[in-house]
Order: C-alpha cells, then sequence, then structure tokens
C-alpha cells in the first residue's frame, strides 16, 4: 500500500514538473474541417501546419517558446467554426489561424473582428472577407476575383475564346467564382452562353452538359470540389462534348485526387491554381518533397499556404513589441516576407484591406499528371493547344 | 431544330437510365412499407453500408463494383432480417404514445449507421475508378451521317439493365412463388393471412430482408457511377421516399413507374429549368401528389383494371 501511494505521489510530482515545463510553450489551436465532405482539404492543411511547426521547433521555436498546435474539428459549418473561435479567444489565444471553406472563414473573421483578435486567413477564397473593412483579418492566398488570374491570360492569348459556358456549385465558393469568371467574361468580349449553378450531391449532369453541348461554348470553366470535378469531366467525355478548353477554377481540380478519379477524362483539362510544387520559390520544394516522403503525393496550394502562414505567424510573433493582439496585429501589418508559398505583404488596395496580392498560375494534366503551363516564365512543360476532340483520343 | 431534338432526346435517355435505378431503390422501401406498414427511414443509409461492401470489395481484392452484387444483397438481407428480428418487433410490442415509434426507430438505426461508418471509415470521399467509367456508345459511331449525336454511356447502361433485372425477378418471386403470394397475402390483410396459416413473423422477416437486398443491388449499381462517403444516405432516404409516395404507398408496381417519372421529371427540369432546380421539383412533386393523387400512381393502374 504504502509503495503505491509513493508511486501515486510520484506520478503527481512529475505531472507537476510537465505542467511546469509545457508552461514555457506556445499552444495554437487552429479551426478546420477534418470530419465533413471537406475533410480532404483540411487534412492537407493539417499536415502542412504540422510540417511547419516541427520545423520551427526544431530550430528553437518561436523566441524560444516550443511552438504546440491543436486541431479543432469544425466539419466545414460556419456555426461549430464560430463556436471553436470563441473558444479560443476565451482561451487567450492572442492570434487565430485557419479555416478553409468560405462560409466558416467568414463566420470566424466576423467573429475576430469583435473581439480584435488578429486572424490570418490561409485558403479561403470569397472576396468579401477582406472587402468588409476590418481591420483584424489579413489574408495570405489570393481572392477569388484573381484566382483564375493566369487562366483568363492563357485564354486570351492562346484560346481566344468567343464562348463559355459556366457550372458551378450553389456554394459560397463556387458562386463568387463563378461571378467574377462572368465579369471578366464580359470585360473581355466573350459571351456567357449557359451559366448553371448545381446542388453539391447531383448524380446526374448529363441533362445540363447536353444543354452545354447544344451551346456549343469555346470554353467549359467549372467551379467545384473534388468529386463534382471529375463526375463532371467525366460526363463531358461520354457525351463528347468538344470545346476548346475545359478549365476549371481551382479547388477540386487542382488536387491529385482528381486525376485519379476521372482518370484519362482529366487530360488536357486546365486548371486555376495559387501554388505548384515545382515553383521556384525558397523551400517550396524542400517542403514538397518532405509532404510526398511522408504521405505519397505532392500537395497542394492549401498545403503550401498552411505550411507558410506557420512562418507569417512567427515572423509576426517575433516582431510584435508584445503578444497582446494589438500589437501582434501592428507586426502582421508590416509583414513583407519571401516564404515557400510565395511573398506575403498585406496591402490596402482595390477595395480590400490586408490583402496579400500575388501571383496565380494555371495548371495543365499533361500524361495523367498536373504541370504548371502558365505564365510561360514559371512553366514546368508546354502547354498543348489545340487539343485534340474526344474522337481522335485513344 | 436538329440540335433541339438532340438535346430532349439525350435528356430523355439520361432520364430513364437515373430512373431505372431509381426504381430499385424506392422499390425496397415500397415492398416494406406495404407489407410491414413501416417507412423505413434508414432505407438509404442500409445503401450506404452496401456501397462500402462494394467499395472494399474493389479496393482490397479488386472485385469488380458489379460482382459485388452477390456478396452486398446478401449481406443485407442478413442486416435487414436482424434489424427486424432483434430491433423492429420488439418495439412493435411496446405500447407508447406516438403511434408510429418503429418509423422513428429506423430514424435512429439511420443514424447509428451513418455514424459508424465515419467512425470506422472515416468521412473521406471513395469512389471505385473502373477502367469503363466513361466508356460509351455513340450514334454516330453505327450511323455515320447521323444529324444529330447522341451517346449511350456503358456503366449507366450496365446498371440500368440489372435494375430491370432484378425488378422482374422480384415480379416473379411475388407473383409465381408461394412465398411471393404470402408476401402479397401478408401485405393485403395480416388477419386473413394470419387465418389461411401464413407465418406472418416470418413473411415480414423476410419483407425486411428482401427490401434490405434490392437497396444493397441498388448500390453496387451506383458505386461506379457515383462517390461514396458516410452521410449519402440521408439523401437516397430522400429518393426512395418520393419514389414511394408517388408510386401510391407500397405499391410495387406503383414504385417502379414512380421512379421512372421521377428521373425523366428530374432530367428535364435540369435541361429547360436549371439543375438547381431538381431537388426542390423533387418535393414539390411529394407535395403535389399528397394532395391531387394521395394514392399515388398505383391508384390509376387500379382504376384502368377497375374501367375493363
Amino acid at each position: 500500500m504504502k509503495r503505491f501511494s509513493l508511486a501515486v505521489l510520484g506520478a503527481f510530482v512529475l505531472m507537476l514538473f510537465a505542467v511546469n515545463l509545457y508552461a514555457a510553450d506556445l499552444e495554437l489551436a487552429i479551426p478546420l474541417p477534418l470530419t465533413g465532405s471537406e475533410a480532404k482539404f483540411g487534412e492537407i492543411q493539417k499536415r502542412s501546419y504540422e510540417i511547419a511547426a516541427a520545423e520551427i521547433n526544431a530550430k528553437g521555436g518561436i523566441k524560444g517558446k516550443r511552438l504546440v498546435l491543436h486541431f479543432e474539428d469544425s466539419q466545414a459549418k460556419p456555426e461549430t467554426a464560430r463556436a471553436i473561435v470563441e473558444k479560443l479567444i476565451g482561451n487567450k489565444q492572442p492570434i487565430i489561424v485557419g479555416e478553409y471553406t468560405s462560409s466558416c472563414a467568414k463566420a470566424v473573421a466576423a467573429v475576430a473582428e469583435e473581439r480584435k483578435i488578429p486572424y490570418l486567413v490561409v485558403a479561403s477564397a470569397a472576396d468579401e472577407i477582406t472587402q468588409k473593412n476590418y481591420k483584424y483579418v489579413f489574408r495570405q492566398n489570393a481572392t477569388n476575383a484573381h484566382y483564375a488570374d493566369a487562366v483568363i491570360s492563357f485564354m486570351t492569348q492562346v484560346v481566344k475564346p468567343k464562348s463559355m459556358a459556366i457550372i458551378y456549385e450553389s456554394t459560397n465558393f463556387g458562386t463568387s467564382g463563378a461571378e467574377d469568371m462572368e465579369k471578366q467574361a464580359r470585360k473581355l468580349g466573350i459571351n456567357v452562353v449557359v451559366k448553371e449553378k448545381y446542388e453539391k450531391g447531383a448524380v446526374d449532369f448529363k441533362p445540363i452538359l447536353s444543354k452545354v453541348k447544344a451551346a456549343r461554348p469555346d470554353v467549359i470553366y467549372m467551379v467545384s470540389y473534388v468529386m463534382d470535378a471529375s463526375l463532371l469531366m467525366k460526363q463531358i467525355k461520354e457525351l463528347r462534348i468538344d470545346a476548346k478548353l475545359y478549365a476549371g477554377g481551382a479547388a477540386g481540380f487542382a488536387i491529385p485526387e482528381f486525376i485519379q478519379n476521372a482518370k484519362d477524362a482529366s487530360e488536357y483539362v486546365v486548371t486555376a491554381t495559387l501554388w505548384f510544387h515545382k515553383l521556384n520559390y525558397p523551400g517550396a520544394k524542400a517542403y514538397a518533397d518532405k509532404y510526398k516522403q511522408k504521405y505519397g503525393d505532392y500537395p497542394s496550394y492549401h498545403g503550401a499556404s498552411a505550411y507558410s502562414a506557420m512562418y507569417v505567424v512567427k515572423n509576426a510573433l517575433e516582431k510584435a513589441k508584445s503578444w497582446s493582439p494589438e500589437d501582434i496585429r501592428t507586426a502582421l501589418k508590416s509583414t513583407d516576407m519571401m516564404t515557400a508559398y510565395g511573398p506575403v505583404k498585406f496591402e490596402d488596395k482595390d477595395g480590400y484591406q490586408n490583402q496579400n496580392f500575388h501571383e496565380t498560375f494555371a495548371l495543365q494534366v499533361l500524361k495523367g499528371n498536373h504541370e504548371l503551363i502558365w505564365p510561360t516564365k514559371y512553366a514546368s512543360a508546354k502547354y498543348i493547344y489545340p487539343i485534340p476532340a474526344w474522337r481522335d483520343r485513344r | 431544330m436538329a440540335p433541339h431534338i438532340e438535346l430532349l432526346l439525350q435528356t430523355l435517355i439520361a432520364g430513364i437510365l437515373l430512373g431505372g435505378l431509381y426504381a430499385l431503390i424506392g422499390l425496397g422501401m415500397a415492398l416494406i412499407l406495404g407489407v410491414m406498414r413501416i417507412i423505413n427511414l434508414a432505407h438509404g443509409d442500409q445503401m450506404m453500408i452496401a456501397m462500402y461492401i462494394a467499395f472494399f470489395g474493389y479496393d482490397l481484392f479488386q472485385i469488380d463494383p458489379y460482382l459485388s452484387i452477390f456478396i452486398a444483397a446478401p449481406a443485407l438481407f442478413l442486416l435487414g432480417v436482424g434489424l427486424q428480428k432483434f430491433l423492429i418487433t420488439p418495439v412493435l410490442r411496446v405500447e407508447s404514445i406516438l403511434p408510429h415509434n418503429q418509423v422513428i426507430l429506423t430514424v435512429g438505426i439511420g443514424m447509428v449507421l451513418s455514424n459508424l461508418a465515419t467512425v470506422f471509415f472515416t468521412s473521406d470521399y471513395r469512389s471505385t475508378p473502373v477502367s469503363y467509367a466513361t466508356t460509351a456508345w455513340y450514334l454516330s459511331d453505327y450511323w455515320k451521317d447521323a444529324p444529330i449525336e447522341l451517346s449511350l454511356s456503358l456503366p449507366w447502361s450496365v446498371s440500368f439493365v440489372f435494375s430491370v433485372a432484378i425488378t422482374a425477378l422480384l415480379w416473379f418471386f411475388l407473383g409465381r412463388t408461394d412465398t411471393g403470394r404470402s408476401i402479397r397475402a401478408t401485405a393485403q390483410d395480416l388477419d386473413a393471412a394470419l387465418l389461411m396459416g401464413v407465418n406472418v413473423q416470418r413473411m415480414r422477416m423476410l419483407t425486411f430482408g428482401i427490401g434490405s437486398a434490392l437497396v444493397g443491388a441498388a448500390a453496387c449499381l451506383f458505386i461506379p457511377i457515383y462517390y461514396l462517403y458516410p452521410a449519402l444516405g440521408k439523401q437516397f432516404t430522400n429518393i426512395a421516399f418520393v419514389i414511394t409516395i408517388l408510386g401510391g404507398l407500397g405499391s410495387v408496381e406503383g414504385a417502379i413507374v414512380g421512379g421512372v417519372i421521377l428521373g425523366i421529371f428530374e432530367s428535364l427540369t435540369s435541361t429547360y429549368l436549371g439543375m438547381g432546380w431538381a431537388p426542390a421539383g423533387r418535393f414539390i412533386i411529394f407535395v403535389l401528389v399528397l394532395i391531387f393523387l394521395p394514392g399515388g400512381v398505383a391508384s390509376l393502374i387500379k382504376k384502368k383494371r377497375f374501367a375493363k
């Protein structure tokens, strides 16, 4: 009995000691969709945050403190994301990082602004998040309006289309992506002949695609998450809809799962993206290789942005006079650094506040792999255009 | 003119193929409702379980999803019999304030199934990228100067043919075999069937099993052309529910016609109104049928028979 109580006492002392050790840690909880339909994207980001944190800790942490990450599952539900962030602010976390879907990021941004806690948006696209005169909300990734910049410049310089069909998912991300594209098309004198939204979970796209086929557009532009992206391309192949260009608005089209599911139907599809693992940014290759070695695939822009966000946070926390939200905000605002994701600098312009404006890229699926094709100065492979008709493919 | 005809025909093809699959999903629910007077709201979740069986068969053992019918359907039959015997029958005997507590039970079963799937299989999206996923036949390959181009997808057609074959088998079973007749007798009049010496308890168990096996088969027909995640059941429960109401509560013939009508209706609304309207249209039909044709399609079929 005596020995037992001694053991208990020992364990207790050890626990106290452990708690003491951890007091020097910087704990950061990150809200992400880890279950539910967006779990795939949440997972990519979670892994990337972890890789960055491990690197930072190996080099002495942030101001001598070890960075300890926790992840909270928001299930891509705005109300859950909101509740998580309320809790984190209650725990006196000095900065919020993360979330993925635009709907969730919007909810989190509203809370952060109201409670005056800096929030760094990592991979959420809807334009309005940084258009609301929020002082505490910063966004590292390009907005929806700029997602397709490279695809559009590829279109105007190479494809020169006269008409376009837009198919998009009826979510915040899909709707704003489709509307931005329609605006751009109008500016360029491209006639939008079909613009159709669909409910997530649709089984059969053939009716709507038949309508697209009858309208004979030069370009078919789609904004979808991953499974719908491959269903759309598979059914386009089935119906042999020959457009000059099939283009995707990032998200579902830009990750390897798209090619795995759509198989040969994904060939020649061009997609917007914000980052590519063959880019010549410092640290990009090292990060991408590390990720591939651990998880078997190259990461998408979601991961690269998450990975670099940790360094942006580190930079801000090291520069800040104190770790009060106000000082961290000031430090974030003065960020001007190069990361694996590209240059990061938060600017107020064109109606945006605290927005990082960076270059975007176009990928094309060539021989079953994504290759960067536009802008040509970054290209990893020469684009193929015109693309062969479905009938002639074997 | 030709493009318009092409659009209409292609839409109708899509609608009929989709309708055939819908019919098979609705059939199981209609059968169970007819015999047991229970709306099985776990129907879609049972389908989800069968889809996981087909998925793992493909992923681990390279079994073609269509062959998985012979694994998934018997497995679902056992699952159905088990649910009926150990969960639904005991609840039927319990006196409660709510008259239809067994329906509430099926909702619970559905939730448990989908949450268990999330725990065990994670909520990742899965699919079986079969090699023939995008193979199709084209009119212009057979008729060189065709004024219009139509295409017929191989996996969709195979699924459709299977669906029709299974429906025909069920028809034969219900109409020509002793067990089938006993099931129909139980559906028509439980007390009379009991008096005629039908083992009603056994028939109910069998029905729940067959209804589950049908949706299990439907699952294997769906997975080559669709994808899979744990929360997918609700959507198909809704579809089956609408078909059952449309077909006339519990009528097997009605469910088949109802499924095809719904498939064609959804395709037509997608093409001519917009795809966002298809799910809304589904429920507009539902409400309209309840108000103006409470007996569903089955009441129309019956009326015609009496008129002869």
